[in-house]
């Protein structure tokens, strides 16, 4: 394949709305590079390489990508904090570099490692002098903290110092203040690291709340897929600093799973080199089920085919299992959206955009 | 759980900086104010420092027929438990925070609010010495009516409260100054330094700026730091001197302005990928 890593790369893109009046975020080619080191050790970084995608209002999206993809630096862009190299920015409107403040009324942001509250003092406090810098009038401000204190089940956490809470106690101050000023837009910065299991499922829960009740738009990072499956409902990919994939979360599996796995149990124990032998050549890997080695030369009772989908139809395959072995019971299965999205990530930076064109063109 | 409402208004974006001001300075004076501890901590410390350097001084001017470069041992003592609250009064530490703040990323996020980071800042830490600054100068009139004895010129006591403020205001204001190359330089600790050399020697915060030889001593009552900490002390003194009110709000405002333009490079330093 020849496609080159130029600025317009084929993507796959959600078949919603065309940017339109409604989007509240517009990114045409959004580039930044940074420069390091001095003189001789002079380096330059390409940390986004023309980014373009829009966002509707509403929308709950999961914007994600392997470590060192890009996904901060474009956050970064999108709230004014940094300065595009080149490229057009858009957020509710606005320019985020030039109108910084301006926007900052209208968004929210959370950086899953940083704090915006002071360690020495109780939440409501620091809630108390945000509320102040955002213009919040007092009997408003007083209404809005105890409204998210109920919200984010946080009420009896305001009033210890932030310093003397858990990561996930603090984890809902720090929403609570990022929602203070009712923002149409949040932006979270991979906002559910280190949290446990059921704060995590808390967190998100909000998250989706927040945007069926009041339509907050959510533009989301993280590297757990649960955030992604549970909260999002686009995902857009970024790898290398380029989208390599934007599609609903929903179709994000069936677009770009490659393999399936059919697990069969056998009527009659068999090796694993008779059944490779009763499929035929051509057939994918085939290994015992179960707690079994691989292939040990014993007779197994299930085994279990990978499908390369590109190269052979899930039918043909069925066709040959049930035809040539003695099937007790069949099951196709998915990989799951981890090992789909892992397998996104390891694609290397100049065959990324070729991928895509392949995965459009190809069976989907 | 109960829905949240939308019925409440949203921010007031007209807002003016003026009542954010005046309300971030308020929030942080009465979260101060909550801390006894840390204010008699701080009340503990000037009294140290200000017991230790007056009576060093009027030992001194004992030994010198009772005055020192023109203050006579009562004046003396008032004039340092003055100037002593610029030094003991502002909050402690705070370039280093500052330039940990810049570091860890956090000051970054500050700039995600409608107000200017620079001006809340300023208002967060004048709003915690105000408690702090009312603590030091009543343990200082105190002990400087115990051991200087009553001011000479008590209506000149009058103008000292509000050089106080001054004073600890401009503290504020140059220490996010020098604060700032932590921008570009991502270390603030030779800043430091730098500010605490000045405010002692150009500010007399040891002995009177008189103490200095001849244009040294000039030079040094036309710089910054002579507002902050020398124009209290001479009012305190009982120099009725009305004119260091004025000197001090002009170098509030000039400092203000420069603090400003060079926080607004510093931000903008930081929006092109910092240093580097
Ligand atoms: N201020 C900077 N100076 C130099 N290089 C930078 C700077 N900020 C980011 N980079 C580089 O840009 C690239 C993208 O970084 P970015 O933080 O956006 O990645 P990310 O997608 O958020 O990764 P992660 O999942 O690890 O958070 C990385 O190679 C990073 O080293
Ligand atoms: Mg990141």
């Amino acid at each position: 394949m020849t496609a080159s890593p130029s600025a317009s790369s084929p993507v796959q893109r959600a078949p919603g709305p065309a940017p339109a009046a409604n989007a509240v975020i517009a990114v045409d080619d959004m580039r930044r590079t940074f420069t390091t080191g001095r003189r001789r050790r002079r380096r330059t970084i390409e940390a986004v390489r023309g980014i373009t995608f829009t966002v509707a209002r509403g929308e709950r999206l999961a914007f994600i990508g392997p470590n060192g993809a890009g996904k901060s630096t474009s956050i970064k862009m999108l709230t004014g904090l940094l300065r595009p190299s080149a490229g057009s920015v858009r957020v509710l409107g606005l320019e985020p570099w030039s109108q910084r403040r301006a926007l900052s009324r209208r968004i929210g942001t959370l950086f899953g490692q940083r704090s915006l509250l002071w360690p020495e003092l109780p939440a409501r406090t620091s809630l108390a002098t945000l509320g102040a810098i955002h213009g919040l009038d007092r009997p408003g401000l007083g209404r809005r903290i105890t409204e998210l204190g109920e919200l984010l089940e946080a009420t009896e956490l305001l009033d210890r110092p932030v310093r003397t809470l858990s990561l996930g106690q603090r984890m809902r101050c720090e929403l609570a203040a990022a929602l203070l000023h009712r923002p149409d837009l949040l932006f979270l910065d991979e906002p559910t690291i280190g949290l446990d299991l059921l704060a995590k499922q808390r967190f998100r829960e909000v998250l989706v709340r927040l945007n069926t009740e009041h339509s907050t738009t959510v533009f989301l990072t993280s590297h757990d897929v649960a955030d992604i499956e549970h909260v999002a409902e686009r995902a857009v990919i970024v790898n290398h600093g380029t989208v390599i994939h934007d599609s609903p979360v929903a179709s994000l599996r069936r677009t770009l799973l490659t393999t399936k796995r059919i697990e069969v149990g056998l009527a009659r124990a068999q090796t694993v080199a008779d059944v490779r032998a009763a499929l035929g050549p051509d057939i994918g890997p085939v290994m015992a089920l179960g707690d079994r080695p691989a292939d040990d030369g014993m007779p197994v009772d299930g085994i279990a085919i990978g499908v390369d989908t590109r190269r052979q139809a899930i039918g043909a395959v069925l066709d040959r299992v049930l035809r040539h072995l003695a099937v007790a019971d069949v099951s196709v299965a998915d990989p799951p959206l981890e090992a789909v999205i892992g397998e996104i990530y390891t694609r290397p930076a100049a065959t990324a955009p070729a991928v895509v064109q392949s995965l459009r063109d190809g069976p989907s | 759980m109960t829905a949240p409402t939308t019925t409440d208004g949203r921010p007031n974006p007209t807002r003016g900086l003026g009542a954010i001001w005046f309300q971030v300075a308020h929030s942080a004076a009465s979260s101060a104010r909550l801390q006894p501890a840390a204010l008699v901590h701080t009340g503990v410390h000037y009294l140290i420092v200000a017991v230790a350097i007056t009576t060093l001084w009027t030992r001194a001017a004992d030994g010198h027929s009772g005055t020192i470069v023109g203050y006579r041992a009562g004046a003396l003592v008032w004039y340092l438990a003055a100037t002593e609250v610029t030094a003991i009064a502002p909050p402690l530490r705070l370039i280093d925070r500052f330039g940990a703040d810049v570091a860890s990323g956090r000051f970054e996020l500050e700039l995600l609010r409608p107000a200017p980071a620079l001006w809340v800042r300023v208002a967060a830490e004048i709003g915690t010495s105000l408690p702090r600054t009312a603590v030091c100068a009543t343990v200082g009139a105190g002990l400087a009516l115990v051991i200087g004895g009553a001011p000479e010129t008590p209506v000149a006591l009058v103008l000292v409260g509000p050089a106080l403020l001054l004073g600890v205001a401009l503290t504020i204001v140059a220490q996010h100054l020098l604060a700032a190359a932590t921008f570009w330089l991502l270390d603030s600790r030779t800043s430091w330094f730098l500010y605490q050399k000045l405010q002692f020697t150009l500010g007399g915060l040891v002995l009177p700026l008189e103490v200095l030889p001849g244009s040294l001593g000039r030079i040094a009552r036309l710089t910054p730091f002579a507002a902050m900490s020398y124009a209290p002390g001479r009012l305190a003194s009982g120099h009725l001197e009305p004119g260091w009110l004025l000197a001090q709000v002009a170098w509030l405002a000039v400092l203000g302005l420069v603090t400003a333009r060079v926080f607004a490079a510093g931000e903008r330093h930081l929006g092109d990928g910092g240093a580097s």
